[in-house]
């Protein structure tokens, strides 16, 4: 998620816009953008997995036509707390920097909150340090550090962000 | 899968013809499936899934697809079987017609199979590493080439040891995929005999190299002894190359051996055997000049990436043969280690095991926590810190050999004839001595894992502590005139409860402090974290005087000392010098908390908001483990803020803690004159503290008025007391 100073697409901030997932039609969209960066192998069925059980928790981000970011989420019950978790989350090169990737986790985010969520976990490369910073702004704690959890020997960060209570209508 | 494999004709559309086929057996034929697999894709439209009873859209995320090679292990790359391998020639016997190159192959083989090795013990599969070597899968076709056979032998063998050392470990930590053998062929016949086997082919060669050395000095006629090779001018050189790494072998094997043997009985043995293998793995590295000049051929690429010391590319390995072995893991092409860093990987295991064999198996308790915390900092890898594990606990006894309660006995400073008595048989006690042995398991894993297993076990220790003193409560509630043996019951309770608090806040300090080695704390959390390790400290620094008050109390009443001169009344009231080290250590800690508050308070730019939560829920879920434990009591969010939300650059201008800390450091320095690690620690204690001093002054001076003023943290003298950086951009 660092930003790069080369080849680097002009664009206007108001220009970028965001979609929640809305049908079948995204979903290449989506893969494409995954499988390109990412390393991880997914088959479709993982992609269907997300956006069929959670659509509202999906976004992409569009600039002039082109998907150019994807955030891609499920929540549930996991040992008595319903809790979010964020799968994947991508933005092509050109256009990072540039707060796509912020904005896209948190609409997810504000989605998992409103739909009752009390906390929202997802694991990051120890080594990964703009999604940290990304995650930490929006105040995720770096819970438990998970030793080569990655099949290239790297450490992971698990991340959680914990909601503060509903606050009471007096 | 008997057959030859089948070679295809070329088909009538005129494709190519395929590659030899996997081949039918007697009860399987093969039936196009094609047809079929139309049909089912025109049955459904995109979007639709088939839904079963047990097929649902999660289980279907464990779908794979099939010739995708990023997620199909069962592709076939270049052959479908290891007897397609051998057939192709991929693992000939003898390697070479000429036995010069024969040799030279060999010991190619012998330096990838030890860079595979180190690959291996760094945490990829055993499948993927050592045995991707055709010639170990199967072991016999190399019996008559004897050098290979007895190599691959020792090998086998030792893989096995090691295996079998870290499973008994029993861990449980990430690196479950190191024991991961099925399907591999782990246990050899006669793998008993390999050392008898290796002593021969070595003495064989030592014959050779003094026939070549006897024959060029003319000294004597050489023995009626075939040479090692034919090229006369390389004979010497190959016979030492091949001599230090069957040395090395035989002593690395000797020092798993021994390291087994019960009650740290073989650990002297060991250390020759290590200081053995250092010095033949010194010769390895120093044969490498030799291997690379002695063909006309230089090899291409980076001599520091080859994973062989000629730089050649060995004969007879195959990464992908196993790759059905490998499952779990998805098939990916892993980076065996360069030969050079295989090397530096065994000379660093070697000093591993070599501080664990010096290792004086001290049955105090205090001092092995203090070893294995010590040992821990040089990042030992899972073999040596699994061998340290089983040496400290065998047979559910410490080092084998001493019964848990005895050992908590002598940590609760109780008399000698104490662990004997019968309370030990008490439900409580018996379960602490299962969380004491417990405790000295975790402590020899990796720092991850270690500090989730901490986190978890306060829980354990404050149960069994509520457990004691409620047993102690029943028995001796209001005790006035109690019996000799109800008095020294009674002693043993109050001794152990106050020795599980000291030990309970031990561990929570350990909690902490691990994060930083972990880096889990951002900055922004740093004042947190550290007021909760000032509170920790206070309660660990008050159960640790008591203790040696009541220690001192006990060594009195064991008759050392009949008077109290004036010197023992002075010493008496002096605070003990560990105790002081503890001070040192609060001084630090409520200094930077005190530092980052007032940072926090004055300057904006420290105290970012988050848009989802706040400073609250970040203090829950750091403290959450020690919280639910009562770890230390009183202690919880708005007591955090309230010590922490009136600190100001004014306030933090009236006293300078890190002062005190570098007078305690001074002073105390002295009376650690023979324990040279926390002489070194106060030394870096005294920089922290000296730096952070007069980090604090520019602060208090400018801060307020400078705002090109940035202040950072680093760990550049002490692992978790920062040193703060002043710096006007």
């Amino acid at each position: 998620m660092e930003a790069k100073p080369e080849e680097k697409a002009e664009i206007e901030e108001p220009e970028i816009e965001y979609v929640s997932y809305g049908g079948e039609h995204h979903l290449p969209l989506i893969m494409n953008l995954v499988d390109q960066e990412l390393s991880e192998p997914y088959s479709i069925f993982t992609y269907r997995y997300f956006v069929y059980l959670w659509p509202q928790l999906s976004f992409l981000a569009f600039h002039k036509g082109k998907c150019v970011g994807t955030v891609v989420c499920k929540m549930g019950e996991h040992r008595n707390t319903f809790r979010g978790y964020t799968a994947m989350l991508v933005v092509i090169k050109p256009y990072r920097g540039r707060g796509i990737a912020t904005e896209l986790v948190t609409r997810s985010i504000r989605m998992m909150m409103e739909s009752g969520c009390e906390e929202v976990t997802l694991e990051a490369e120890v080594t990964n340090k703009g999604a940290l910073a990304l995650y930490g702004r929006l105040g995720f704690i770096r819970a438990k550090r998970l030793f080569h959890y990655y099949l290239n020997g790297v450490d992971a960060f698990r991340l959680k962000l914990l909601f503060p209570p509903p606050r009471q209508v007096l | 899968m008997a057959d030859k494999p089948v070679y295809e004709e070329a088909s009538i559309d005129g494709q190519p013809p395929k590659l030899a086929s996997i081949p039918a057996s007697d009860t399987t034929v093969w039936a196009d499936a094609s047809p079929l697999l139309q049909a089912a894709c025109a049955g459904l439209r995109d979007g639709e899934l088939i839904h079963g009873d047990n097929f649902n859209l999660f289980a279907a995320m464990s779908a794979l697809e099939i010739m995708d090679p990023k997620m199909d292990s069962g592709i076939v790359c270049t052959y479908y079987s290891i007897d397609e391998a051998i057939e192709n020639g991929a693992a000939p016997i003898p390697i070479s017609l000429d036995s010069t190159i024969d040799v030279r192959c060999t010991i190619d083989i012998m330096d990838h199979l030890l860079a595979c090795e180190a690959a291996w013990h760094k945490g990829h599969s055993l499948a993927q590493t050592v045995f991707s070597c055709i010639y170990l899968l199967r072991l016999d076709r190399t019996a008559p080439h004897a050098l290979l056979h007895s190599y691959c032998r020792i090998i086998r063998a030792t893989c096995k040891a090691v295996v079998s050392v870290v499973s008994d470990a029993r861990t449980h930590e990430e690196e479950d995929l190191f024991t991961m053998t099925y399907g591999l062929p782990l246990n050899g016949d006669g793998d008993d005999k390999c050392l008898s086997i290796l002593n021969a082919v070595e003495e064989t060669i030592s014959r050779q190299l003094r026939a070549c050395k006897a024959t060029s000095s003319k000294r004597r006629l050489p023995e009626d002894l075939e040479p090692l090779q034919s090229n006369p001018n390389l004979e010497e050189g190959f016979c030492k190359a091949l001599l230090c790494r069957l040395r090395f072998r035989k002593h690395f094997f000797h020092v798993l051996s021994c390291m087994k043997r019960p009650q740290g009985r073989g650990l002297e043995s060991a250390r020759k055997h290590i200081a053995s293998c250092l010095t033949e793995l010194e010769s390895i590295l120093k044969s490498a000049d030799f291997l690379r000049s002695c063909f006309d051929e230089s090899c291409e690429g980076d001599i520091d990436d080859k994973t062989t010391a000629s730089g050649f590319e060995p004969i007879g390995f195959d990464a992908m043969l196993n790759s059905r072995l490998s499952a779990p893991t998805p098939p990916r092409a892993i980076k065996i280690l360069s030969w050079k860093k295989a090397v530096e990987y065994f000379v660093k295991l070697l000093h591993d095991l070599d501080v664990i064999c010096s290792y004086s198996l001290d049955p105090h308790l205090e001092s092995l926590l203090r070893f294995v915390v010590q040992f821990q900092k040089s990042q030992p890898d899972l073999v040596a810190r699994s061998h340290l594990q089983l040496l400290l606990v065998q047979d559910g006894k410490l080092y084998g050999r001493d019964p848990f309660f005895a050992v908590i006995n002598k940590a609760a400073a109780l008399p000698e004839a104490t662990k004997n008595h019968d309370i030990q048989k008490n439900e409580s006690f018996l379960q602490l001595g299962m969380l004491v042995m417990n405790l000295l398991k975790i402590l020899c894993t990796n720092a991850a894992w270690q500090r989730r297993k901490l986190g978890k076990f306060l829980q354990d220790w404050r149960v069994i502590y509520v457990q004691l003193e409620l047993a102690f409560r029943n028995e001796y509630g209001e005790v006035s005139s109690s019996s000799n043996d109800e008095n020294k019951c009674m002693k043993i309770f109050q001794h152990i409860l106050l020795w599980v608090e000291e030990q309970t806040y031990w561990i929570a300090f350990r909690f902490l402090i691990l994060g930083f080695e972990l880096e889990l704390y951002s900055t922004g959390e740093y004042c947190m974290v550290y007021w909760y390790l000032y509170a920790v400290l206070i309660k660990l620094t008050e159960k640790t005087h008591l203790m040696m008050a009541v220690s001192h109390d006990t060594a009195k009443r064991k008759g050392k000392k009949k008077k109290d001169s004036p010197k023992d009344l002075a010493r008496e009231s002096r605070i003990p010098p560990a105790v002081l080290f503890l001070q040192c250590y609060i001084c630090l800690a409520e200094g930077l908390t005190m530092m980052l508050a007032a940072l926090r308070n004055e300057i904006p730019v420290f105290h970012s908001p988050s848009p989802f939560n706040t400073e609250h829920e970040k203090f829950v879920q750091h403290f959450e483990l020690l919280q639910r434990a009562c770890i230390p009591d009183h202690v919880s969010y708005p007591s955090y803020k309230e010590s922490t939300t009136h600190a100001r650059f004014s306030t933090l201008a009236m006293y300078n803690y890190f002062k005190d800390a570098q007078r305690i450091a001074k002073e105390v320095k002295s009376s650690f004159s023979n324990d040279p690690e926390r002489l070194a620690e106060l030394r870096k204690l005294e920089q922290v503290a000296e730096h952070n001093s007069v980090a604090q002054n520019v602060i208090c001076r400018l801060g307020a008025l400078d705002p090109s003023l940035k202040v950072s943290f680093e760990f550049s003298h002490h692992p978790f007391f920062a040193t703060v950086v002043v710096k006007r951009s």
